[in-house]
């Protein structure tokens, strides 16, 4: 199984090189190929993770073992945590392409389209599996660099504004990481991860390192849409591609952004609560600040888009607080309480966020129309689309029986115990407002009546795509198991216990 | 325990079941869930006084073990799934039943011609729900059950207009709302107790932060039975929605969980003190004064049945708030009664508008000799919402009236201003007689307008429901004090004894022999030779199309000084929450976005602003 891992690389991008050439001259095999890919990934992802059982597979690429116990080769290591964000990439990555095999269809150069698609895939999941600093930075690029050009796919005025303005942000925080990675290599002297951590054992430069700390976060945090380092995601995640929407919102800001985020602070830099309580706070304000955002939003994709980033807040948010609680090394159970709701928030909002873009571009598909003011009734004529984001709305915005209340519930809890009231009450205010923008999209989308001037008879949109957000709305639904206490233990559990005992994850690397 | 499960599971079941029967077949997903619903009745009324019960869902299965990939499952569940059917539980399951039959029975017919779609799954998983949300006895479990109704209230509206799609909206979105303030309620109870369950908690409330768990979870009760000032949803909600959805949810099984769950905190999970009973207290006389003052310049029936929902509850919210054994039994019983005779309104409402098709009160006239069992279920209705003698309204409102003098003989502030609460009730139950005059005059009585000549009365499947819910009336306003309270409430709060001579069964004895004098009268002595004539309208000659709507006698009322201003106020909402609190989040969200101009070097300023506030905070 460990000399596998790279597989979750290698198959993505040879088939990218498969469906430039193959692509070109058999017809449809782009669309089918890619989905097939997908299917496969994901499954394999899912076989990775149960057959874990909260270890840490580890392999050396080229079999280059350590030397004197310095790691020398290039490391991929799957553990409880990046097991889980592996999954959730490869299966919305998988929904994604089935639900383009129709939509994409509107557009020209399809092939060029699956080979991103691809790419796009094999850099998350490289940036999510590497265990050294240098290789996320190579595999953040080649997934960022094709999202640019996803982005820009319509190739009209505002996609292409979009992206440019996504790909100046972009370069900013790139530069800014691989600032801080020279740094760190500049002191000391290795790139891996596990062994940048053994490293510190010997003496952590505080003030040296909180420059880098600051840097790394503001970076990786610009790539997970932290405000104020998100003015890019609304006109990026909204210009894209449905699908492509789905992946940058539901998976892509999460592989490379939060991910990284969670686990540098965690398993690499010493975590002090003064960082701690920043992380907190950046995640609070991207809570609040995002919510208020999306409520006066009239075009969906950009209302989603929003809501993103007050939904990415929830999960830093509590990460940051169980940060907090280990950074003073004091009730350890509340902390693994708050840690494991921010890693369930995410899995869930993978879920909802990933649906509810795509049922915004089976909205788009069909009417033709993103703006809210534009449309209504669509209920009647799209039964399949108005339950499938009746159930993501109702997710997202947190009201049982769906995954999204179990998570904040988790949230809520966690801060309350922790003594974080008014976070506790920010986190309730601002799941009031989400609630509240989500039957504003209810209300003019699917109920009301049909917009005045619009005599046109719609029809609900292509199999694929209903397929596809039939089986998110299901996971939606299943995701709530994770609040059972066994399954937790099993899934959630692992991923928690690797971020909490901080030197677990070099050790057991290191060890290898 | 397996009848539990299968109360609560039963009609869940069958409610996801029918999601799957195609439209068409309406006919037939209405008698599969009178059918369930039946079904679960008999399992809800079997279900036996047991102690608390851990429940596995494992146990409906053969209480084996369920495991998947080598997980089991279920095993540490069980100290979730706690269900704890006592007294007050099994009465309320009782009630839940008794009503989700009823309107099921009516909705055979009612919603036949209706665009609802899978209304009748609704149905049934709003009264599941219920049931779990009556019988468990975990905090976690309950929110659970408690969120899911919201969804289904939201999808019990058909949402197909502009009207009754933003009275869906503001529904959720107040409950979704009250929901999750109760989340932080249950967190701090948590974190107190380090304990879920219901039952096995009682808090002090002497701290602020047990004072901020009472008044989160209040905030849930208050918005689900529909209490100043969380009530807005329910005007606008009966007001959209079809007549059985407004019978099913804020008549009847929001008001009975509601209330159950005030019951709950008000005398179980927490121990009160004098100044959160005092809040209690105002908040309950504010609900019966606002509200019943809205009623009266009601032109809309359904709408003015919707406030009287409101100033009901205040009743109830005033008996819980004395907290002695009588105001509670006197809640409880108001909470009965009212579910009983304001569903019986809202069902009586949906007879009138299946026939006419008006909602308007200024359009209806007249139509006792047409419909004569919908006309005098809705007077029995009218006069016990009224707290006429002898229907139930009467007896439980003279309850509460007890209990207030009762509790004015205390010490504390709350004692001291009895006068206030007692004056409060009585006002509101004059302006609620006020009130339903004008909705049984308006509808019943006078003049029958045009294109209301054929109009007949309702089928026998409609009006049997109505029928019966107007002899529950009759039966309990008479039985109260002899069997009806000590059989149903003394199980729940403990004997009492009635303060004053009051003897429900005598006094109506007395009602009936005064009302059989007066009709011997009448008949004996002819006085029914009497001359009947138009009205004088100053000689002018009565024209086919003069009506004299009733809603109009009660202008005056709204034009008068400082009643003039808070009507005005009030249909600019001022007194809304939920419109306030709109305009302020809309404000506020067009603060932000004016920051977002959408210039690129802007934001790039703010990447290096951010990076340098950060170091600057950091060192």
């Amino acid at each position: 199984m460990n000399s596998l891992l790279p597989l979750f690389v290698v198959v993505p991008l040879a088939s990218t090189f498969l469906i430039m050439i193959i692509g070109r001259f058999v017809k449809d095999f782009n669309k089918y190929f890619t989905a097939a890919v997908l299917l496969f990934l994901a499954v394999f992802s899912y076989y990775s993770l149960a057959s874990l059982h909260g270890g840490l597979a580890l392999c050396k690429v080229g079999g280059w073992e350590p030397v004197n116990k310095v790691p020398i080769g290039i490391y991929i290591a799957l553990d409880g945590f990046n097991a889980i964000v592996i999954c959730i990439i490869n299966s919305v990555g998988f929904l994604a392409a089935i639900y383009s095999i129709s939509y994409v269809k509107r557009y020209t150069g399809e092939n060029y389209f699956y080979a991103l698609f691809c790419l796009m895939i094999g850099g998350m999941n490289g940036v999510v599996l590497s265990a050294d600093l240098f290789n996320i930075f190579v595999f953040l690029e080649i997934s960022v660099i094709s999202s640019y050009a996803l982005v820009a796919f319509g190739v009209g005025k505002n996609e292409l504004e979009a992206s440019f303005k996504y790909q100046v942000l972009g370069s900013l925080a790139s530069f800014l990481i691989l600032f801080g990675i020279g740094f760190i290599y500049w002191k000391a002297k290795t790139l891996n991860i596990a062994d940048i951590r053994e490293a510190f054992k010997s003496g952590y430069d505080r003030p040296y390192y909180l420059f880098v700390e600051l840097l790394i976060l503001s970076g990786f945090g610009l790539k997970a849409a932290v405000i104020p380092f998100h003015a890019w995601l609304p006109d990026a995640h909204s210009s894209a591609p449905s699908p492509i929407s789905a992946m940058l919102s539901g998976v892509f800001i999460k592989a490379v952004g939060i991910y990284v985020i969670i686990r540098l602070f965690f398993n690499m830099f010493v975590i002090t609560e003064g960082m701690a309580i920043l992380i907190t706070t950046l995640g609070t304000m991207s809570m609040v600040v995002g919510v208020f955002l999306a409520i006066g939003q009239w075009d969906i994709k950009r209302l989603l888009a929003y809501h993103s980033i007050s939904q990415m807040g929830y999960v830093i948010m509590s990460v940051g607080i169980g940060m907090i609680l280990v950074a003073r090394g004091v009730r350890h159970e509340i902390a693994v309480l708050a840690i494991s709701g921010g890693i369930f928030h995410l899995i869930n909002h993978a879920a909802f966020k990933g649906l509810l873009f795509l049922n915004a571009g089976a909205i788009e598909y069909t009417t033709g129309t993103r703006n809210l003011k534009e449309m209504g009734g669509l209920a009647r004529s799209m039964p399949a689309t108005s339950a499938t984001s009746f159930v993501a709305s109702m997710s997202i915005s947190g009201i049982p029986p769906f995954n999204g209340f179990f998570s904040k519930l988790i949230i809520i809890i966690a801060a309350v115990m922790a003594r974080f009231y008014l976070l506790a009450a920010l986190a309730v205010v601002v799941s009031i407002i989400t609630l509240a923008s989500f039957l504003k999209f209810q209300r003019y989308a699917f109920y009301n009546k049909p917009h005045d001037t619009d005599d046109r008879k719609f029809r609900e949109v292509p199999f694929p795509m209903v397929l596809s957000m039939a089986a998110l709305s299901v996971i939606c639904l299943l995701l709530s198991l994770l609040a059972i206490p066994a399954v937790r233990d099993a899934v959630l559990t692992p991923a928690v216990d690797i971020l909490t005992s901080t030197v677990q994850y070099s050790t057991s690397i290191l060890g290898q | 325990m397996n009848d539990i499960v299968l109360t609560i599971f039963l009609p869940l079941l069958a409610g996801i079941l029918l999601f799957f029967i195609p439209e068409r077949l309406k006919t037939v997903k209405g008698i599969l869930a009178l059918l369930s619903a039946i079904a679960a009745g008999f399992f809800a009324v079997s279900l036996s006084r047991a102690d608390i019960v851990a429940g596995t869902p494992g146990a409906l299965s053969g209480g084996g073990g369920f495991s998947i990939l080598g997980i089991d499952i279920l095993g540490d569940l069980a100290r979730y799934t706690v269900f704890n059917p006592d007294s007050l539980a099994s009465l309320i399951v009782l009630f839940i039943s008794l009503f989700t039959i009823l309107i099921l029975l009516y909705s055979l017919v009612y919603i036949k011609g209706k665009k609802a779609n899978n209304y009748y799954a609704w149905v049934l998983l709003t009264a599941g729900c219920s049931y779990g949300a009556a019988l468990s006895d975990n905090l976690i479990l309950f929110i659970t059950f408690w969120g899911i109704l919201g969804i289904t209230l939201y999808k019990l509206i058909p949402g197909s207009s502009e009207e009754s799609s933003a009275a869906a909206k503001k529904t959720l979105i107040l409950i979704g709302a009250s929901d999750s303030i109760m989340v932080i309620g249950i967190g701090i109870i948590w974190k107190m107790t380090g304990s879920l369950s219901i039952s096995g908690t009682s808090l002090n409330t002497d701290n602020i932060l047990a004072i901020t768990a009472f008044l989160a979870m209040l905030t849930g009760s208050f918005t689900k039975a529909g209490a100043f000032p969380f009530h807005t949803w329910v005007p606008d909600f009966t007001k959209a929605a079809p007549a059985t959805s407004s019978a099913l949810l804020p008549a009847s099984l929001d008001k009975l969980l509601g209330i159950y769950f005030l019951a709950k905190i008000t005398s179980g999970l927490f121990k009160m003190n004098s100044w959160l009973t005092l809040i209690l207290l105002m908040a309950g006389s504010v609900t019966i004064i606002i509200a019943v003052m809205m009623a009266l310049v009601q032109h809309n029936y359904k709408k003015l049945l919707g406030f009287h929902a409101v100033s009901q509850v205040g009743y109830m919210i005033l008996g819980f708030g004395l907290g002695t054994p009588l105001g509670i039994a006197a809640g409880l019983f108001h909470m009965v009664n009212n579910a009983v005779y304001k569903s019986g309104l809202f069902l009586s409402a949906g007879n009138v508008e299946y026939r006419t098709g008006k909602e308007e009160i200024d359009d209806l006239g007249g139509l006792s000799k047409a419909m004569p069992v919908t006309f005098i279920s809705t007077l029995v209705f009218a006069m016990s919402i009224s707290g006429v003698p002898p229907f139930n309204g009467f007896a439980s409102k003279w309850m509460i009236y007890q209990g207030i003098i009762d509790f004015g003989g205390g010490s504390s502030i709350a004692c001291k201003l009895w006068a206030v609460w007692l004056g409060a009730a009585v006002l509101g139950s004059a302006l609620t007689l006020a009130s339903f005059i004008k909705l049984t005059g308006g509808i019943f009585l006078g003049r029958r307008y045009k294109g209301l000549e054929n109009v007949r009365e309702v089928p026998v499947l409609m009006w049997i429901p109505v029928v019966l819910l107007a002899i529950i009336c009759i039966v309990f306003g008479t039985l109260a004090t002899k069997v009806i309270v000590p059989g149903l409430f003394m199980k729940v709060t403990g004997n009492f004894s009635f303060s004053g001579f009051w003897d429900s069964s005598f006094v109506s004895l007395l009602v009936f022999v005064s009302i059989v004098t007066g009709i011997i009268i009448y008949l004996l002595t002819g006085i029914r030779k009497f001359r009947s004539e138009d009205s004088f309208i100053g000689g002018e000659v009565i024209q086919d199309e003069t009506g004299y709507p009733t809603p109009e006698f009660y202008k005056t009322f709204g034009e008068m000084g400082f009643f003039s201003w808070m009507y005005r106020k009030a249909g600019e909402k001022w007194f809304d929450l939920y419109e306030m609190s709109k305009r302020f989040v809309l404000w506020l969200s067009h603060q932000v976005s004016e920051a977002h101009a959408g210039v690129l070097p802007g934001y790039v300023i703010w990447v290096f602003a951010g990076l340098i506030v950060m170091l600057l905070i950091m060192i």
